[in-house]
């Protein structure tokens, strides 16, 4: 779906933004892009979604490079989701989805209403101004914006932004149910639990360049110590004690009267994001 | 394309609504028509004889006078009567010659003035001007007037108008939204620019039936139109222009300020005073100034060159926009 090939792309003679990004981004797979504030992350987004022009390498989506799509039949296909919900603040979320969606043919179109329904939209504000929406609401109806168009390939910049912790899940589940549909997804996330249970892959971008790309369970497997934490109770005192994985094969090598739990000291996607690129992703 | 635009005119048309943008035009409109109806007409008509004579001739030598003359009966009571009406003229009568006696003004003005006198104290007699246009003086000012607040209306309401609109699309950042949306991205400029063309020709063609007449209007509007039309589309690209460039509305009335006073203080003063620029005719302004005011007084500009440069520079200012919304469309949030 998506084939970047040694992506480069500077925004004067002194601010190289991209040095030369290389991944690819399988039919119906969500890619997980992660990085702190200023790595190129937006950047590359940008350019994938073609707005931003001038940059050097190839970036192919849909098979064919950038450089040559057909601008309109291009935006037919894909989604956008921005990290802000920027909406018309004097019209309501079913007139904006109406103008917004008016732009695509119309066999192409779900119902605004069916997809504001599955994001858990109040009813009773549909046809209330967004002015007078919280920014959980706000997001749905960009989240409805964007899927409105069934697209075949969408882009989400900080998806669960702004919204709570049932709604991060309900998106997440929404994501989920677009790539069931064979929807190929694009994620630019700081949030590590949003790659971690969304991402079949995921690629760290810092200062421009890709410094790790892998799925985000062999990543924490590469990176891991094997280590194993394991807190008991022993002649009435609570212990703990380290060990490594394989010295549990032939079960808890040490007297014990009663286990309280036994914990994998897997590093965080965070804790590998600051070993490879040397900083915190926020 | 053409659902593509429906759908951005619909949005523009609600955007204009929900900013009350048709209602203070409508209200400019009806505060113009009052002012022109009951203000301007009847205080034109007030000072129509502005320049009233004063004739003390003690020895009765002129005896077959202009009755617009006011005979005095002393020197003080000249004096007194020119200290009173300082744009009067006084003419005091001294061994059977007339000596003009003025209250200071400039120099052209003070020479009309006392050429005016003299003409009155030989009536028919003399050196008769050629009169050309066959206007009534109130038409004459009725015309010059609506021109003058037309103009006012395009440049300064109308600018700001597209301004107040796209900051607020820019603030709310929907102009970003349409980087991604499978249109043609110059439909988003043409659109609005279309709009406010659409409402400045209506606003022309109501102005100009309120306060020339419909009688007049007729042979005026299409004229006028062309012009309307040429001045609409500089001034609404030069606001998108401008917005799409500066960062607030803050900025943006610096810099209405500058260009209202610009386009429009040097037009009025050169066009309508005896002041005179040299410079005048480099001011792109005054060109369509006088391309109105004359398409008022039925005597349209016919010069091509004239509307050659006034399409490269509508081109130019489209080019320019169009950059510079897709710089816009391209900003972080």
């Amino acid at each position: 779906m998506i084939e970047v090939k040694n992506l480069t792309f500077s925004y004067g003679k002194d601010r190289q933004a991209l040095h030369g990004l290389n991944f690819t981004v399988e039919d119906g797979e969500i890619f997980g892009f992660l990085g702190p504030n200023g790595s190129g992350k937006s950047t590359t987004q940008k350019i994938l979604t073609d707005i931003l022009k001038g940059h050097g390498g190839e970036a192919l989506l849909f098979g064919k490079d950038l450089r040559e799509v057909h601008t309109q039949e291009f935006f037919r296909k894909i989604g956008v989701l921005f990290e802000f919900p920027y909406l018309y603040a004097n019209l309501s979320a079913l007139d904006n989805l109406h103008y917004f969606s008016s732009f695509y043919p119309k066999e192409q179109l779900r119902d605004a209403e069916e997809v504001l329904e599955e994001l858990e939209f109040k009813k009773d504000f549909l046809r209330k101004p967004v002015s007078s929406y919280s920014k959980g609401m706000r997001q749905r109806v960009s989240m409805a914006r964007a899927l409105i168009s069934n697209p075949k390939l969408l882009f989400l910049d900080e998806p669960t932004s702004g919204l709570d912790p049932a709604g991060a899940v309900l998106f997440r589940r929404m994501i989920e149910n677009e790539r069931r549909k064979g929807t190929t997804v694009f994620v630019t996330t700081h949030n590590m639990l949003d790659a971690d249970l969304l991402c079949d892959r995921v690629a760290f971008i810092s200062n421009g360049n890709i410094v790790a790309l892998d799925t985000p369970r062999n990543l924490k497997e590469k990176n891991s110590s094997h280590s194993i934490a394991v807190h008991y109770l022993y002649q009435g005192r609570r212990e703990e004690r380290m060990m490594e994985a394989p010295e549990l094969k032939s079960g808890i090598p040490f007297p014990y009267d009663e286990l309280l739990s036994v914990h994998s000291q897997e590093p965080t996607l965070e804790d590998i994001f600051i070993q490879y690129a040397g900083r915190r992703l926020s | 394309m053409w659902k593509s635009l429906s759908s951005l005119f619909k949005k523009d048309c609600r955007m204009m609504a929900s900013g009350k943008f048709f209602l203070v035009a409508l209200g400019s409109l009806l505060l113009y028509t009052l002012f022109i109806h009951f203000g301007y007409v009847n205080f034109m008509e007030d000072n129509a004889d502005i320049y009233n004579v004063y004739l003390y001739d003690p020895a009765g030598t002129y005896t077959q006078t202009s009755p617009l003359i006011h005979p005095v009966a002393s020197a003080e009571e000249l004096n007194g009567a020119l200290a009173g009406d300082t744009g009067g003229v006084g003419i005091c009568v001294k061994d059977g010659n007339p000596d003009i006696v003025l209250y200071a003004g400039t120099e052209k003005v003070d020479r009309h003035r006392a050429d005016y006198a003299l003409s009155l104290l030989h009536p028919g007699s003399g050196y008769q001007p050629e009169t050309v246009g066959d206007n009534t003086p109130e038409m004459k000012q009725r015309r010059e007037i609506t021109c003058e607040l037309l103009f006012i209306e395009i440049v300064a309401v109308g600018f700001l108008g597209i301004a107040s609109v796209l900051f607020k699309e820019k603030q709310m950042g929907v102009i970003r939204v349409h980087s991604i949306m499978p249109l043609k991205k110059s439909l988003f400029v043409f659109s609005k620019v279309f709009l406010f063309l659409v409402t400045d020709l209506a606003f022309a063609v109501l102005m100009t039936l309120f306060n020339v007449g419909a009688k007049e209007a007729g042979g005026v509007l299409p004229a006028v139109l062309i012009q309307t039309g040429i001045l609409s589309l500089i001034m609404a690209l030069t606001g998108f222009g401008c917005t799409m460039l500066l960062k607030d509305f803050k900025q943006f009335s610096l810099v209405y300020l500058v260009i209202a006073l610009f386009a429009a203080t040097p037009v009025f003063l050169s066009a309508n005073t005896a002041i005179k620029m040299d410079w005048i005719d480099c001011h792109p302004f005054y060109h369509v100034y006088m391309g109105l005011k004359n398409a008022f007084f039925g005597t349209p500009v016919t010069n091509p060159v004239y509307y050659i440069c006034v399409v490269c520079v509508i081109i130019l200012l489209f080019g320019i926009v169009e950059a510079a919304f897709r710089k816009e469309m391209g900003k972080e949030g």
